[in-house]
């Protein structure tokens, strides 16, 4: 029987997960790595071998013109959406985009829904390994104030990763699902998700019905465009300008260099997130190193901006939800970003109470959606989730100007209908606009689609065709016509205005099985091998060099002992074993790392120790 | 119920009877598609009166989502899955309108065919017409002043004279909200005491006639509350 599960499609990290059956909680399925975390990369290499995950990640330093991260940023845009986001990502935009952006990676060309397909079929392949079955359906997760063409590129990612999409929930709801599973809340909680690259809030109501317990969203509202990915390029920014200033160096743009200091601010970030303060050392490639001290106050400075920006949408969701901040009963905190004291900090000055905190706030979303995965799969229903659509529907009318139909914060299923006729004879077409969001005019609000409505030729003013636009659970725009003289259904052609055709879809689901068919273990002990090799190679290289000769006898004798534990397994068909191995030697040969390291930075610092500095 | 009687209607599934308007068929439970013109109130099996009970309204409202969601439908074939989207959408489209007093008396006066959905006439209710002008010239003279970049003694003057106009329509917005509860009350007793076509017409034109002063004085109120909010 093929399995389902929930996925948490993240901006950094994605990860999968399942309700154990045995326990009936959620949990998360670990991969190849042991992590739960998959990086949320993909890589293209020399041969055309697509790599997702981890091993992504790591060629992100080593290949990166083949690589790409945050692909979610990209999702169900067009090209002159993202034109700011170009100057702070390395996304090498294909000069063909229009309104489906394509994206290049070495020699060939993706959507962003195909990227992401990659990444939901290495999950799909963990979790196969996991239960030594197919895994066929999936819920994922989306931020709640994804627009329609957001959300549809998220279910197309789904099916071009051969997944049949059982419902898109929104983050911070999915996130309410695990807490109130584990906690069993009850009244008013905000859900504060400040993840990679978005930021959602959500103000919910928990009833207890008869049947079950009751998930109702109130009102939602966020930025799809803020997250923790904002705040490392505030450090990459101010890093560079500051060894621009005592080195004299520019590190060009999307340099390899460039993305070994994003690491390694990153890492210093999440040093700020439990000490007071941090030491970034950072070898330049002409020798030199930067050395700075960053106290958790000058970051929390640096970073106070980003925070704020956060306060305009919930203000906007409490609002909405005719509540006031001490009204709220619970806070709870979702994503990596909230993991910042200043951020935690902030939220409970807010609703003047300590948020919750008890779940890992990286698997919340993931565990979550494996509950509704469950409920939808299992029919044993003993709760209910009732979202929203963040954002109105709207349809342009005359000088441009938009009616709502379908106001924000509407409980979905949600839908409006409208009757249309034909201004002049024997008009044999009616155009409608779709729109969605809060503006009055249709050039500030984001364009869903255009159609034609084929009227028979008629007077003026006599033909009626009642047209309904119906949002989906899933937070996805169905329209409808039905002609109100014959009482026939018209179909009608929605070309959606960012997003891709059904047809294409289908193309694209053919092509990825190609890369796809390539049985999960086998790649993984190819990449375990690879990166075995590389192990093995760089310990040789760097034992024939000065430093070796610094190392203890004990210290040697593990070196040696780990290198040869690993020889031994390489042509074995362990992958697992291979990587614990390559792991083992990684920290045997962590002296003479750091040798290395010291040997660098003396010849920049004159003299002293790393400890030291 | 008002208006619940046994038709020809036969279950798609079973071909049993299906009482006009239920959700689901008595005979074999399947989800049953919604007959046309169904509005809002018969959804929930309501008469078309307006005093409704809030807490009584969500209960249903939750009742109902449990039975009609789409979650029910997953693993069911389309034309069920077709008929909960169908009648999911309309169940949170009827909850929605009928949750809020305002929203509820202009969906009757549609139903009621007193007024076209999103038209509302724009009139100053004659009686209020020497105010609204005095209001309206507040407001621009405000504009202007602040436009000329006029001193802040001036701007203090003008700022408390538009207060001092728009409290007196803050105040007239509560006595019209007074006056549609009391018309609330008076078309639920003629529904109840099965009123005859002509009252019921006199009484939603009564409606009609209060909701389109309400909907003048609450714009502008809101324009006022917005100009000293952009001082």
């Amino acid at each position: 029987m093929a399995r389902t599960v929930g996925i948490d499609l993240g901006t950094t990290y994605s990860l999968v997960a399942c309700v154990d059956a045995a326990t009936g909680q959620p949990k998360c399925i670990p991969g190849p790595y042991g992590e739960t975390l998959c990086p949320s990369v993909v890589s293209v290499d020399a041969d055309g071998r697509i790599v997702a995950g981890e091993p992504a990640r790591r060629r992100l330093l080593t290949q990166p013109e083949r690589t790409i991260y945050s692909v979610k940023r990209l999702m169900g845009r067009g090209v002159e959406d993202i034109q700011d986001e170009l100057k702070l990502f390395p996304f090498r935009i294909d000069a063909e985009s229009q309104n489906v952006i394509r994206v290049r990676l070495g020699e060939r060309v993706f959507t962003p829904p195909e990227i992401s397909a990659f990444i939901l079929r290495e999950l799909k392949g963990w979790a196969e390994e996991f239960f030594s079955e197919p895994v066929g359906r999936a819920v994922i997760t989306v931020p709640a104030y994804f627009n329609d063409a957001q959300r549809q590129a998220t279910r197309d990612a789904g099916r071009i990763a051969g997944l049949e999409v059982l419902r898109l929930v929104n983050e911070p709801t999915a996130a309410a699902l695990a807490y109130g599973l584990h906690e069993k809340q009850r009244g008013l909680v905000a859900v504060y998700d400040f993840g990679g690259g978005t930021f959602d809030i959500s103000i919910l109501k928990l009833i207890s019905a008869g049947e079950g317990d009751i998930y109702q969203v109130l009102a939602t509202s966020g930025d799809t465009h803020l997250g923790g990915d904002d705040i490392d390029n505030l450090l990459l920014g101010i890093a560079r300008e500051e060894i621009r200033r005592e080195f004299g160096a520019d590190l060009g743009q999307f340099s390899e260099t460039l993305q070994e200091l994003r690491k390694t601010l990153i890492r210093a970030k999440h040093e700020l997130s439990v000490a007071e303060a941090t030491t970034v050392k950072f070898a330049l490639p002409d020798g030199g190193a930067w050395v700075r001290e960053i106290s958790r106050a000058e970051f929390e400075d640096w970073i106070q901006r980003i925070a704020e920006r956060t306060m305009g949408p919930v203000k906007r969701a409490m609002a909405d939800a005719g509540l006031k901040p001490e009204q709220i009963d619970e806070a709870v905190l979702v994503g990596g970003s909230t993991r910042i004291p200043l951020v935690r900090r902030r939220v409970e000055e807010l609703f003047g109470r300590r948020p919750h905190v008890e779940l890992n706030p990286d698997e919340v979303v993931a565990l979550g959606a494996a509950v509704q995965a469950n409920i939808l799969e299992s029919g044993v229903k003993d709760m209910l989730l009732l979202d929203v659509t963040p954002l109105s529907l709207g349809i342009e009318t005359m000088g441009g100007v938009v009616a709502k139909i379908i106001p924000r914060n509407s409980t979905i299923p949600a839908s409006a209908a409208e009757l249309y006729t034909t201004g002049v004879d024997n008009q044999t077409g009616i155009e409608i606009h779709v729109l969605q969001g809060e503006r009055e005019l249709a050039r500030d609000c984001r364009s869903l689609a255009h159609f034609t409505l084929k009227v028979p030729p008629m007077p003026a003013g006599m033909a009626r065709v009642e047209v309904k636009f119906l949002i989906d659970a899933n937070g996805i725009l169905q329209v409808a016509a039905r002609d109100l003289h014959t009482g026939e259904q018209r179909s009608v052609e929605v070309q959606p205005s960012y997003g891709l055709s059904d047809a294409e879809v289908e193309r694209m689901l053919e092509e990825s099985i190609e890369y796809a068919e390539e049985d999960f273990r086998v790649r993984q002990l190819i990449e375990a091998r690879t990166e075995g090799e590389s192990m093995l190679h760089a310990t040789e290289k760097s034992l024939v060099g000065p430093q070796a000769a610094e190392l203890t006898a004990g210290q040697r004798a593990a070196i040696d002992a780990g290198m040869a534990a690993l020889r031994e397994t390489m042509a074995g068909e362990d992958y697992k074993l291979i990587r614990a191995r390559s792991e083992a030697l990684n920290q045997a040969t962590m002296p003479l790392a750091e040798l290395m390291m010291n040997r660098a930075l003396q010849m920049a610092v004159g003299g002293k120790r790393v400890d030291e500095i | 119920m008002a208006t619940a009687t046994t038709s020809e209607i036969l279950c798609w599934s079973c071909k049993a009877g299906v009482v006009a308007g239920a959700h689901f068929c008595a005979a074999c439970g399947k989800i049953q598609p919604l007959p046309p013109g169904t509005d809002y109130f018969a959804f929930f099996g309501l008469p078309r009166k307006l005093g409704l009970d809030a807490a009584e309204l969500e209960k249903r409202f939750h009742e109902l989502s449990w039975k009609l969601h789409p979650d029910n439908f997953v693993r069911s074939g389309e034309s069920e899955r077709a008929l909960s989207l169908e009648r999911s959408s309309q169940l949170n489209d009827a909850f929605r309108t009928l949750r809020e007093p305002v929203a509820r008396v202009e969906y009757l006066l549609a139903i009621e065919g007193a007024r076209k959905e999103g038209t509302t006439k724009q009139q100053a209710p004659p009686e209020l017409l020497e105010e609204v002008f005095e209001l309206n010239e507040s407001l621009d003279e405000l504009r202007a002043a602040r436009s000329a970049g006029g001193s802040d003694g001036e701007l203090a003057a003008l700022r408390a004279k538009l207060e001092a106009a728009g409290r007196s329509f803050e105040e007239k917005l509560r006595e019209v909200d007074t006056a549609l509860e009391a018309a609330f009350v008076r078309w639920d007793a003629a529904l109840d005491a099965g009123a005859d076509a002509d009252v019921r017409r006199a009484r939603i034109a009564e409606l009609n006639e209060i909701l389109n002063r309400r909907s003048y004085i609450r714009n502008l109120v809101r324009n006022v509350s917005e100009e000293l909010a952009g001082a």
